[in-house]
This record gives C-alpha cells, sequence and structure tokens, in this order.
C-alpha cells in the first residue's frame, strides 16, 4: 500500500535527514514511527504526501508520487498535522469537518450524514457547532481528528495524535484507531499508544532505519530504544501509574 | 489585558462569527447580495453633488438591511471606527472653497460647499455601511463563490480567499509574538527598536509558514479552487426578487428625486 525505496532527503544540501531508507507497509497494516525529536518522523508523511520533493521512488496504492497522481494519492490518505492549528482552516467544526465530503463530489445529505456520524462516533457531538478559534488546545485536536475521519481514507497518516489529549479522549482515541481496518502510519513518542494501537514499529535514527519489527518485541528491548534516546512504555517499564 | 494585535484578530474572527448567522438576508444569495451592493455603492457615488434630498432616500437600505439581519449598526460603527474620520475628513475642505450661496434656511445662507461635504460624507458612510453588511452577512466563501459566478478568474478569487486567511493568520502570529515578546521584557512599551528586524523577519516567516500550511491542508482534502462546500449556491425565488427590488429602487432614486416626489404628492 506505501513504499519507500531507497528514498533520500533532505532541507539544506550540507544536511541530510533520510538516507536511504526503505520499507513498505501492506494494507491494512499499523506501523509505528518512532525516533527522538529531528529524526525525520513528520518528514516520512510529508514526503508519503507529496508535500516534499525527494530522490528515490515512493508509491502509494502502486501509484508513484508524482505531481500528475497526488489528486488520487491525496485522495486515499487521511493527514492529521502536528499542529492542529494548521490543520482547520474554516470558521467553525462543521465547515472544516464538510469540506472535505463535499470537494469529494458528496452531496450534502450524505456529507451531513458522514459528519453527524464521525462526530457521534467520536463523543463530540457537543463541538459540531464551535467556532474552531474559541476551542482549547484538546479540543482542537480531536475536531482536527474528527474532520480526517470524515474524509473517509484508505490510509491514515497521523503525526503525534495523542497531544494535548486528556486520558478520557486519548483512550477514546487508541480505542477507535483500533477499532479502524485502516492503513495506518502513527508517528509519535506516545509509546504506550504505538504499543496498543500498532503491530509493527520502524525505529528512525541518524536518517535511517535504526530498527524494523514487531511492536511488542521492539518495544520491549530497553537496550534498544535507550541507544536512540527513548525510553521503556510506561506499562512495561514496571512504574506503578502504568501497570 | 488583550494585546492590540489580539484584539484586531477576535474583530476579524468576530466578523467570521457574524457572517455565519443565519437571518433571513444571511440566507439570501451572495451573487444578489453583492449585485446589489455593488449597484447601491455605484448609484450612491455618482449623485450629484449638490443632491443632498436624493441621497437622503439612499439611506433606506442599510437601515432595512440592518433591521432584517439583526446586525446591531453599533457593531458596524464601531468596526469602522478607525476609517470614518478619513471617509468624514475628505470633504472637510469644500466649504472653504465652495461659498456661493445655494439655498436659504430659516434665513440662514447655506452655501453649497457645505451641501457638497456632507453629501461627500453621506456617500462615503453609505458605501462603507453596505460594505460592512455585504461582509457582515456572507461567509467569505460565499462571496468567493459569488465572484466565480460572475466570471472572476480563479486565480483572483483564490488569491482572495488567501489574502483573507492569511491576514487572520498574521495577526494571530502576531498577538502571539506580542505576548511572548512581553512576558519576557517586562515593563516595556512596544517593541524594542533593536528587535525590529528580527521581530518583523520572523513574524513574516512564521505566518507565511503557517499561510503554507493552512493551503497544503486544504489541497489535501481536495481543494481545487472550486467552492462546492458552500451553502445556498441555487438562486432562490426570494433572492431574485431581493435583488430586483433594491436594484430597481436604486436605479429610480438616482433618476427621479423620490423625496421631492413624495414631498409634492404629500402637499
Ligand atoms: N522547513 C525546514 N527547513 C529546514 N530543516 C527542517 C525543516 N523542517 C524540519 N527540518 C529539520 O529536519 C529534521 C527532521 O524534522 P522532522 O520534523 O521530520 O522531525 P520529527 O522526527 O518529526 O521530530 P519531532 O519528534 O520533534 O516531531 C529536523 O532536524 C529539523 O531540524
Ligand atoms: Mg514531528
Amino acid at each position: 500500500m506505501l513504499e519507500f525505496e531507497h528514498v533520500f532527503f533532505s532541507y539544506e544540501k550540507e544536511q541530510p535527514i533520510l538516507t536511504d531508507v526503505s520499507f513498505k507497509i501492506a494494507p491494512g497494516e499499523q506501523l509505528g514511527l518512532i525516533g527522538a525529536n529531528g529524526t525525520g518522523k513528520s518528514t516520512i508523511l510529508k514526503i508519503l504526501l507529496g508535500l516534499l520533493p525527494c530522490t528515490g521512488g515512493v508509491r502509494v496504492g502502486g501509484l508513484p508520487v508524482e505531481k500528475a497522481c497526488l489528486p488520487q494519492i491525496r485522495r486515499k490518505l487521511g493527514y492529521v498535522l502536528q499542529d492542529s492549528d494548521n490543520q482547520m482552516f474554516m470558521p467553525t467544526v462543521y465547515e472544516d469537518m464538510i469540506f472535505a465530503p463535499l470537494n469529494y463530489g458528496l452531496s450534502r445529505t450524505e456529507a451531513d450524514a458522514r459528519v453527524d456520524e464521525t462526530l457521534q462516533q467520536l463523543a463530540l457531538t457537543h463541538l459540531k457547532r464551535r467556532h474552531n478559534h474559541k476551542m482549547s488546545g484538546g479540543e482542537k485536536r480531536m475536531a482536527a481528528i474528527a474532520t480526517i475521519l470524515a474524509l473517509r481514507p484508505e490510509a491514515l497518516l497521523m503525526d503525534e495524535p495523542s497531544i494535548a489529549l486528556d486520558p478520557c479522549n486519548r483512550r477514546r482515541l487508541i480505542h477507535i484507531l483500533r477499532a479502524l481496518p485502516l492503513t495506518k502510519i502513527i508517528a509519535s513518542h506516545d509509546l504506550d499508544l504505538i504499543l496498543e494501537t500498532c503491530d509493527r514499529v520502524l525505529l528512525l535514527s541518524g536518517g535511517r532505519i535504526a530498527a524494523d519489527g514487531p511492536a511488542s518485541e521492539l518495544l520491549r528491548d530497553r537496550a534498544l530504544l535507550e541507544a536512540h534516546r527513548l525510553e521503556l512504555p510506561l506499562c512495561l517499564s514496571g512504574c506503578p501509574e502504568g501497570r | 489585558m488583550m494585546n492590540q494585535a489580539s484584539e484586531a484578530w477576535s474583530e476579524f474572527k468576530a466578523m467570521d462569527e457574524l457572517a455565519g448567522q443565519a437571518s433571513v438576508i444571511h440566507r439570501l444569495h451572495p451573487l444578489v447580495k453583492l449585485l446589489v451592493t455593488i449597484v447601491y455603492i455605484a448609484a450612491a457615488v455618482s449623485f450629484p453633488k449638490y443632491n443632498l434630498s436624493g441621497l437622503l432616500v439612499m439611506v433606506l437600505y442599510p437601515v432595512f438591511v440592518f433591521q432584517a439581519s439583526l446586525i446591531p449598526i453599533r457593531t458596524c460603527f464601531r468596526k469602522m471606527r478607525v476609517v470614518l474620520p478619513l471617509v468624514c475628513a475628505v470633504g472637510l475642505f469644500n466649504p472653504f472653497f465652495d461659498r456661493a450661496p445655494l439655498f436659504m434656511l430659516g434665513g440662514l445662507a447655506v452655501s453649497g460647499g457645505v451641501v457638497s461635504m456632507l453629501s461627500l460624507m453621506m456617500k462615503g458612510i453609505f458605501s462603507l455601511m453596505a460594505s460592512f453588511l455585504l461582509i457582515a452577512t456572507t461567509p467569505i466563501e460565499s462571496l468567493c463563490q459569488a465572484l466565480r459566478q460572475m466570471h472572476v478568474p480563479k486565480i483572483l478569487v483564490t488569491l482572495l480567499l488567501l489574502t483573507y486567511r492569511y491576514i487572520s493568520v498574521l495577526l494571530e502570529e502576531l498577538s502571539v509574538m506580542l505576548d511572548a515578546y512581553h512576558l519576557r521584557a517586562p515593563g516595556q512599551k512596544g517593541i524594542h527598536v533593536s528587535a525590529w528586524g528580527a521581530f518583523l523577519g520572523q513574524l513574516l516567516l512564521r505566518s507565511m509558514d503557517r499561510a503554507s500550511a493552512l493551503y497544503e491542508s486544504m489541497q489535501l482534502r481536495g481543494w481545487s479552487g472550486a467552492f462546492y462546500y458552500v451553502r445556498g449556491g441555487r438562486l432562490t425565488v426570494t433572492s431574485l426578487l431581493y435583488g430586483v427590488f433594491w436594484i430597481a429602487l436604486f436605479l429610480l432614486a438616482r433618476l427621479v428625486n423620490l423625496s421631492q416626489l413624495l414631498g409634492t404628492l404629500l402637499v
């Protein structure tokens, strides 16, 4: 479904961010993308969406990520940005959610139904008429996730989805992610969330893939994680709150 | 205490909220509202400078729209407080140049200059009010859709929409940065001269970054310059009648002196 083949990327010439990164994600697979700050997690997601030009082969659903294919590719992908302020551009949550479905040719009644369904699923019906600039950080985040789910993408790319969420909303998000049978890439420092929602993990370090394997194994490897400036997930570290 | 930028930002966002209400006027077709506004301004501005009584009739339109849209006139004048003095200042010197008496009012000779000053001010205020009412009752997307229906090129309309969004982002960033600056420079009034360059540069970079992220976000959700997502795309009979009525009235008011006519009919 998603494919990186010998990808090189740098924002500035002398500073490579990704050097020779290759991986493949099968349809329905759930990948956790982990790594210290600045290792290129967000960059990988942006490359998949065709927002950054790179050298090497990137394919989404069999299509090369090139200008001609971008509309088709972007139709398949739902991208939750690291910063939800940049995600929402309409005055209200409802208008933001209905934006993409209408652009993709749904009628207003169909789109309305989809918006309501998504909001119910996320238990967010109270946010429907709220103005985007008058919401708290966490409310905005949940609303941003709702706008993307209303798009009904084939694959979900999430950049730090649990940031700014209270424990209850974070839990709800995990339940929803587990229930969604989509291909997913979740880039996050919330390793507990990755452990609960992903079956495979890619560990980035120094522009390369340092490790690639099943989440349950990789996230238990204290030595490996600590060598790359990470820690065991709370629930595995024997810390009393984590259990 | 809010800094000035965040006040401006809130006011900007408040316009969005006004435009998002659901009065009779808000529900009219955006194209009709746009056309009515254009004809109104054109008619008002084109009145001869001494025709004060004819111009007076034009007040009917804003008064009606304020009533029907449930937008308080106060809001309008508060938002226009910056430009209003400028508009009023335009005709200020007319009374000094044009001293020929035009008519007598209770034994007082009223000069042409006074009349033309008043009519110029009224034209300015009317035009401002009409534009305000258009923006306060029509979301920016709907306006853009209307422009597209008038065959204004896509690129211009997109530019307008993005500029509008950009202003809001710019104000927001400015207000965040001002707060961040003053938290670390307590007791300073304004930004110190030595920091102006860095501050402005940062402001520009940050707001452009955010604006392009927002634009990408629109593209990622299927935006291609079309306004499918705007409510009320179809022209209703009510909208049509509304448009025809006002445009006819403006033209009539412009061609016939309605207040004089009314006067002669009554007397
Ligand atoms: N617009 C840009 N111009 C130049 N360099 C950039 C730009 N954006 C990011 N970088 C650099 O690219 C590297 C990777 O950034 P990226 O945002 O992908 O990191 P990340 O893994 O998502 O980090 P985080 O965990 O902090 O979100 C960073 O070292 C950053 O300094
Ligand atoms: Mg990141």
